[in-house]
This record gives structure tokens, sequence and C-alpha cells, in this order.
């Protein structure tokens, strides 16, 4: 198949300087936007207590960890900015992304022991069990970094109970290890109750000497009030109880090494902690990349820095997605599927570092004259049409045939509405592309480049496909919304201002009302507010967007769960023709 | 020889990127047509120079109306 990937069609166009000079504005919007996303990051890492108090402790905090354990250039952060129950904190109090440790793949989540000593907080099993979906699609070991006080007990109510709740991901942790998933652990610290099951639900459990981990910590043990409620004497007796206690805290790394032996390495220091997570990865299942290139990796011939010109901060305004697309993949070159057919969808192959990825994305701009084929009036990009939604539904199709894994990118209206578009099938198109996505069973993920909207936001490989969408980008451009602010709050008031009309009132409040409205959906469809809220699993630079994606690659190819011999695919050879 | 370059749907013109005399590429954008609620790029079907701006900023046109003539 050498001829068919080696050199693939190169596609993408120049950047001319008329475009970089009317674009100046633009970029300038998104770079700025992507300054305030960095700052809100830089924030965040900045929460609890100083990095000096820690380490004055003994201790490192979860970021001196994750420097020293992931290999440089590699670490991919995810849900940086996730909260989702707004927390005081600003964080669900852990740490995750994907990075390369050992040079292999981990998806790699850790306690900020700033903050609470580690502590269970409210939204914190959301955040870890899109991380252990993560590891699943992947099929890529997770590494804990394990510091866990247990559960903030005056928030207890919002987090501890419920299908979804604290002890969920204990079970999660059991199901990737069903799957062959392993989980390594670095256990540091006091890791008492819900700690204890962070420290011995894992797979392979390496703790520093002073950790400990137990089904309760000093503060229960002592019990509760034998009077049924609290006095001074009763308090003389708990402080007294408590010192001792404190001085010999059940469950120490000694006991778990030396009498149950469920630790399976005990260290001196941090870094010999560090140290086995590495030893353990070399030791995992992972093929060597060149298993399954097609070709040698090679960066794009177009630059990254051209993104900032391209993609147009102005939600209204048009722009080449196939311009985009090249700067992203290896020597901008694909191979396009079906392109004379269903204008407004790209499909098509394309190699990231130098393994095979099947890319599906929203043209824009005005489609020819004459498409749609069922409809007397003209179409528009980012809009989906009955062929572009059976163009879709044969490639992720064909992917899964040939084991493919697929690259979402969404900017998009909708699907076509009206008697026309119903006629034309286009629900029961839509529905069948959620159904052609589920039963690929190969990896996706979606860059969301500007509108995710409507149900087009669910079918084409959203973050409601739980089972294949491993995680979700944005970039500074991205909105996210069931429909545009504006054309919501006409759908709600126009029938009221009609009556308001016929019976003589002002209309002035119904259009202060549909301003507040549009001004809503502004405000909770913003990159900030998808990050926080996990409508995307992080905010990306336009300039960073491709490391994420060879990050996708190096991981979905590290240990595949089935392959297709390439000399097999048939994809290559309809696309040949 | 002149040709001709005609609007691809009906709408406002929003804005006009090119000036008279100047020499454009194939694929060079021309001008912006607002329509379907979308500022919609118009691109140079042609190379040579612009000899005729037919519109202005804020004009309403309909489909096939001449906007601008390439040499």
């Amino acid at each position: 198949m050498r001829p068919y990937f080696e050199k693939m069609p190169g596609f993408g166009k120049e950047l001319k300087e008329n475009r970089i000079a009317r674009t100046q504005e633009s970029r300038a919007k998104l770079e700025a936007l992507e300054a305030q996303i960095a700052a809100a990051r830089k924030a965040k890492e900045g929460v609890g207590q100083p990095a000096d108090a820690i380490n004055k402790r003994g201790s490192f905090t979860v970021w001196q960890r994750l420097e020293a354990l992931v290999e440089p250039g590699t670490w991919q952060p995810l849900h940086s900015l996730y909260n989702p129950q707004d927390n005081e904190e600003g964080t669900t109090n852990v740490v995750d992304g994907l990075g390369k440790i050992s040079g292999r793949w981990a998806v790699i989540i850790g306690f900020d022991n700033k903050v609470l000593a580690g502590a269970w907080i409210a939204g914190q099993s959301e955040n870890i069990l899109r991380v252990t979906n993560l590891a699943r699609r992947l099929h890529i070991p997770l590494v804990w970094l394990v510091n866990c006080s247990g559960v903030k007990l005056p928030d207890q109510e919002k987090f501890y109970a419920d299908r979804r709740g604290g002890g969920t991901p204990f079970y999660r942790h059991a199901e990737l290890e069903q799957e062959g998933v392993p989980i390594i652990a670095g256990i540091y610290g006091t890791n008492p109750a819900g700690g204890g099951y962070q420290a011995i639900s894992p797979t392979i459990l390496l703790a520093q000497k002073d950790a400990n981990m137990a089904v309760g910590g000093a503060g229960i043990v002592s019990g509760m009030s034998p009077r049924g409620g609290f006095d001074v004497a009763g308090l003389e007796e708990l402080i007294a109880k408590t010192r001792d206690i404190k001085e010999r805290p059940p469950g120490s790394a000694t006991t778990h090494f030396d009498e149950t032996g469920f630790l399976t390495r005990l260290y001196d220091d941090e870094k010999g902690v560090l140290d086995g997570i590495r030893e353990y990865m070399r030791a995992i299942p992972a093929y060597d990349p060149m298993f399954f290139r097609v070709a040698e990796p090679a960066e794009p011939r177009l630059p990254a820095r051209d993104l900032y010109h391209l993609l147009p901060f102005n939600q209204k305004e048009g722009y080449v997605f196939d311009d985009i697309l090249a700067r992203l993949v290896d020597a901008s070159e694909h191979m396009e599927f079906r392109p004379g057919y269903g204008p407004e969808v790209y499909t098509g192959l394309v190699k990231m570092d130098g393994m095979l990825l099947g890319v599906i994305g929203n043209r824009q701009g005005l489609l020819p004259k004459g498409y749609p084929d069922y409809g007397n009036y003209p179409g528009i990009g980012g809009k989906l049409y009955r062929q572009g939604l059976i163009k879709m539904n044969e490639f992720v199709t064909q992917c899964g045939r040939d084991r493919v894994p697929v690259i979402w990118f969404q900017d998009t209206t909708g699907i076509d509405v009206g008697d026309a578009a119903e006629k034309a099938e286009l629900l029961g198109l839509g529905q069948s592309l959620i159904y052609s996505i589920q039963q690929t069973d190969v990896p996706m993920m979606l860059v969301v480049l500007r509108k995710g909207s409507a149900a087009a936001h669910y079918i084409m490989g959203g973050p409601t496909a739980n089972r294949h969408n491993a995680f979700t980008l944005g970039t500074a451009a991205t909105e996210i919304y069931v429909m545009h602010g504006e054309t919501a709050a006409v759908a709600t008031y126009s029938r009221r201002a009609i009556k308001e009309k016929d019976s003589g009132k002002p209309l002035e409040p119904i259009a202060q009302k549909m301003n507040e409205m549009a001004q809503k959906y502004y405000d909770t469809s913003r990159p900030a507010y998808c990050a926080r809220y996990g409508f995307v699993d992080e905010i990306v630079d336009l300039k960073a967007l491709r490391g994420y994606l060879k990050a996708f690659a190096g991981a979905v190819y590290q240990n595949p769960q089935s392959i297709c011999p390439r000399h097999q695919m048939l994809l290559p050879r309809l696309i040949k023709g | 020889m002149a040709q001709e370059v005609l609007a691809p749907l009906a709408g406002n013109i929003l804005n006009v990127l090119v000036e008279p005399g100047a020499k454009v590429q194939e694929d060079d954008e021309l001008l912006v047509i607002e329509a379907l609620k979308m500022e919609n790029l118009v691109y140079s079907p042609y190379s040579g120079t612009v000899k005729e701006i037919r519109v202005k900023k804020g004009d309403k046109v309909d489909e096939d109306a001449v906007l601008l003539v390439i040499e």
C-alpha cells in the first residue's frame, strides 16, 4: 500500500498577503482570548497552599510530580478549567492530561495536594470518570498520583453518594482492569477513607515510605461522641485520643508493605516513586510506532501560524476548511473521500505522525449552485444536507471496517430544516449517523473549531458519543449552544410579541427580554464557560492543536484492540476508484 | 478579455476588498455578501486586473448581478 500512503496528494493554499492584512483584528481577538484562557489556567495551578509550604514539609506538589514524571514536550493537559459545581476552590482538585512516560502514552491524573491535602470535592468524580473513560477508549494505562485526604466533610452531600459519586471511580478502575487496561499508582501522603480506596483500587501500588492508606483516618478512628452530643469534658477526651492516634495513624506504608503486602514497592523518597512508575510503564505492552506508520512522520508543509488568519473570530464569516486542515496534518497531504458529493462536508484520510487517521469536518461558505438538490434555496456550509449526511455515514462505516480512528472538526449551525428537508429524510439520516458511529468501535476525538450547535453537535462525533469520543477540544472561537441566542429569542418571544402588539401594549419590554436572552446565550456558550462546565475537555491554542492530534494518534495506535492490515483496507481503494 | 464576476446569491454588499486596477489571482478574495445570516466571501474565478467595480458597500444585489469586471 506504499503507493497510496507514502506520498498522498498535497492540499491547502498558501496564505495571501491581502488576507493576512484583512484578518489582523481577527487574529488579535483569537490571541487575546487564548491569553485569557492561559491566565485562567495559570491561576488555577496556583490555588491552595504555595509550593514552598508543601516543599518545606518534604513533599512535591502535584505539578512538580508531573514535571518530573512526564517526558518534556508531551504533556497535553485536559480539564484544566473544569469546575462544574462552581467550587469555591476553583477546581475539582485533580489535574489530568495525556503524556508520555518511558516512551509510552498514558492518561495521567493526580490530586492537587496544595488544596485541602488533595481532598474529594464536588465535581471531582465526574472529572475522574471522564479520565477513566479516556483510558478505556484509548486503551492506554491510567497513571494515578494519589495524595488524597478523603472527603471535604462540610460539602459531603454534594458528591459522596449517587450513581456517579465519589465511589464510582473505584468501579471504573475495576472495569479498566477487566478490560486489560492497567492502572499504576504512585502513592504519597495521608490517604484515609476515600483516599484509601483511591490508593488500593489501582493495579500496581508504588508508595513513598511516609505515605499511608486506610479504611478510616485518624479523625474518625477516635469515634463518635459517646454522650450523643458535645461538651467540654467530651472534648478533653477527644483531644487526648486524637493526639495519640495522630502520632500513629492507621495504615502506614510499612504496614501495607510488610504486613498486608498490598504495596508493590516502597520507596524512600518522592523521586523513587516516579522512577517506579517509569519502570512499570516500560513493562506495559506497547507497539513501536513504526509498526503502524504508513509513512515517515512529517510536519505540515504549511505553517500553524496561518491558522490565526484562516479561522475567523467572527462567527458569521466563512473560510476554507481544507486550508485549516492542511496546517494540521503530516506534509499537508490527504486522500479525500467522495470530493464531488456532499460538498458541505469534508471526509478524507490523513497522516498524523506517520499514522493513518480519518477526518470529517464542516466546510463553510456558499455551496455550489443547485445544492441541496432537493430544495429551491441556496446551500451554505456549516449546515448539513442529505448528501453530506450520507457521505459521513459511509465514511465512518468504512473507517470502522478499516479500523481507522477518526478526528471530527465541527463548525456547524445544524441540520437543514423545513418540509423539503424532512422529505429528503434528514431526520432519519442524522440518527443513522449516530448508529454508524456506534457500530464502528474505533476511537474518535472532536475539535469544535467554532460552532457546535443543534443536533449536528450530537451526530458529528460529539461528546454525547460517550463510547467513541475520547475527548473534545475547543478553540478561542468555540461557541456551543442548542441554537444561536438571537434565534432562541425569536423562537421564544415572537408569538408573545404578536399578542402584545394586538393588545396595544408597548413592545420595548419584550425587546429587552429578547436582548437579555441573546446575551445569556452568548455568556453561556463562550470558551471558558464550555471548559468550566465540561462541554469541551480543554480549550487549546490553535498553534497547539497538532500536539493533541499527534497525542491522539500515538495513543490510539499504542495498543489497539483490533487491527486491519493496511493491504486489506477498502477506504484507500474506494478513494482511488 | 473582460470577464464578469456574478453574485452567487442575493444579499447585501458588506465589504469590497479590491479597488479598480488591482491585480488579482484566481481564488483571491474580492468582496463579502451578507446573506442567510452569514458573511459570504466571493472569490475571483479568474486571474487578471480589476477593470470595473459595479457595487459598493451597502448595496443590495440579486443573484447573478454583475459585481465587478476582471480583464
